[in-house]
């Protein structure tokens, strides 16, 4: 959806408008369930964080703040940090050699797909830039939620080395971006 | 993002980047969320980083989201369950009205004394305080819709502080029912007595009016940067007891 069609549903769900939120609900519902599911790798608890993130977008809307980034970004950030939230109540239990995670874990080629706006295309070169193993990292913590120790145990390795790499793979990437 | 905060620039970076990619447990994600509440400028790194990382999002595939979760969502909304959505104010605003309710009112009560008998209808007006509760502005909505500033005369004996060479005040409004504050533009320093002729929001009863401290040149954030100094309420006070 446009971004500004979103933000001028967010303003109308902060006015308490219902029929926006489901304007939302509907048009972006699907990528905001897969990104809970990238999460949580579970559809019934994926579901549950979805609903929890519409009634934080309902109660919230009023702080989206259009000079910190677009409508989309920050919907989908609340769906994220739903998830994350619901992921770290389960005590993150999901194995991380969970094999339904194989199947959906991203391939790094994957991060062409960044390539389809100017922004990604942007973070894509920055992460390529990066050490594979700083890049995949930052790509399961992201999209699958992984913890640090998790991606320890993932890639075979101490946790203290994976703590480091992660922090210096941001800065750099950061450096990158700006 | 540098400059005003209560984290060192590094510290704050990390704790952002961590936020948002996942990494912080239950406790340090809470306190983090609870932390940006207080500090803009964790929220702003915050911010930065959700819309650098952004993009990944399209790594996760989407998928059509189950039969009636819409209908699960609509009934917790549904009104009398969840009530109408809750603007949750940053908590510095809440702490300084806090203050405001109780100085204010005694200074209104005196104003409005003050005004009342000069046979005109009282103007809508408020008394700006600090969080000490001490009045230190009075906002007057001039009859052809301005705004005027008056600084209170300092507390006898008590020093005035000085401002900071490289520090400005910053007018803002806040409409009743907006969870951004609007600039007004940049009080001129040292004057005791400002008049802004045309405000970019037309200043009316029930608008919260405040000063924040700003690096020159004003906040580059469109809202409040550093700290808001004095905070109060558009009102026109009624006839005095």
């Amino acid at each position: 959806m446009e971004d500004a069609a979103l933000e001028a549903l967010l303003a109308r769900v902060s006015l308490g408008d219902q029929a926006a939120l489901r304007a939302i609900y509907e048009q972006d519902g699907a990528r905001l369930f897969g990104t809970a599911l990238g999460i949580l790798r579970d559809r019934a608890a994926a579901a549950d964080a979805v609903q929890d993130a519409f009634l934080r977008l309902w109660q919230r809307a009023g702080q989206f703040d259009p000079a910190r980034g677009t409508a989309r970004t920050w919907i989908g950030s609340v769906v994220r940090h739903a998830a994350l939230d619901l992921a770290r109540a389960r005590g993150r239990e999901q194995p991380t050699d969970d094999p339904a995670l194989g199947d959906r874990a991203v391939a790094p080629d994957a991060l062409d797909r960044l390539a389809a706006s100017a922004d990604g295309m942007r973070l894509r070169d920055c992460l390529q830039a990066l050490d594979v193993q700083h890049r995949g990292f930052i790509v399961l913590a992201f999209v699958h939620g992984l913890t640090h120790s998790q991606v320890a145990a993932r890639l075979g390795l101490p946790l203290g080395t994976v703590k480091t790499w992660i922090r210096r793979g941001l800065m750099q990437l950061r450096a990158c971006m700006t | 993002m540098s400059g005003t905060g209560l984290l060192p620039e590094a510290e704050r970076e990390a704790l952002a980047a961590d936020y948002v990619l996942g990494l912080l447990d239950a406790r340090g994600a809470a306190l983090a969320a609870d932390a940006m509440q207080d500090d803009p400028a964790l929220a702003a790194a915050v911010a930065e980083w959700e819309r650098l990382l952004a993009p990944l999002a399209v790594l996760a595939p989407s998928e059509a989201p189950p039969a009636g979760l819409w209908e699960r969502i609509e009934q917790r909304i549904a009104p009398g369950r969840a009530g109408a959505p809750v603007a949750v104010r940053p908590s510095w605003r809440t702490r300084l009205l806090a203050g405001w309710a109780v100085g204010a009112t005694v200074a209104a009560g005196v104003l409005a004394a003050m005004l009342a008998g000069q046979g005109s209808p009282a103007p809508v007006m408020t008394v700006l305080v600090s969080d000490r509760t001490q009045p230190a502005w009075t906002a007057t909505v001039a009859p052809g819709g301005g705004l005027l500033l008056a600084a209170f005369p300092p507390v006898s004996g008590a020093p005035e502080q000085p401002l900071a060479a490289d520090r400005v005040l910053q007018l803002w409004g806040l409409p009743q029912g907006a969870t951004m504050p609007t600039s007004l533009g940049l009080l001129p320093p040292g004057q005791r007595s400002v008049a802004i002729p045309v405000p970019a929001l037309r200043p009316v009863a029930g608008m919260l009016i405040e000063i924040s401290l700003e690096p020159p040149g004003g906040s580059v954030l469109g809202r409040p940067s550093g700290p808001v100094l004095f905070i109060g309420r558009l009102s026109q006070p009624g006839p005095p007891f």
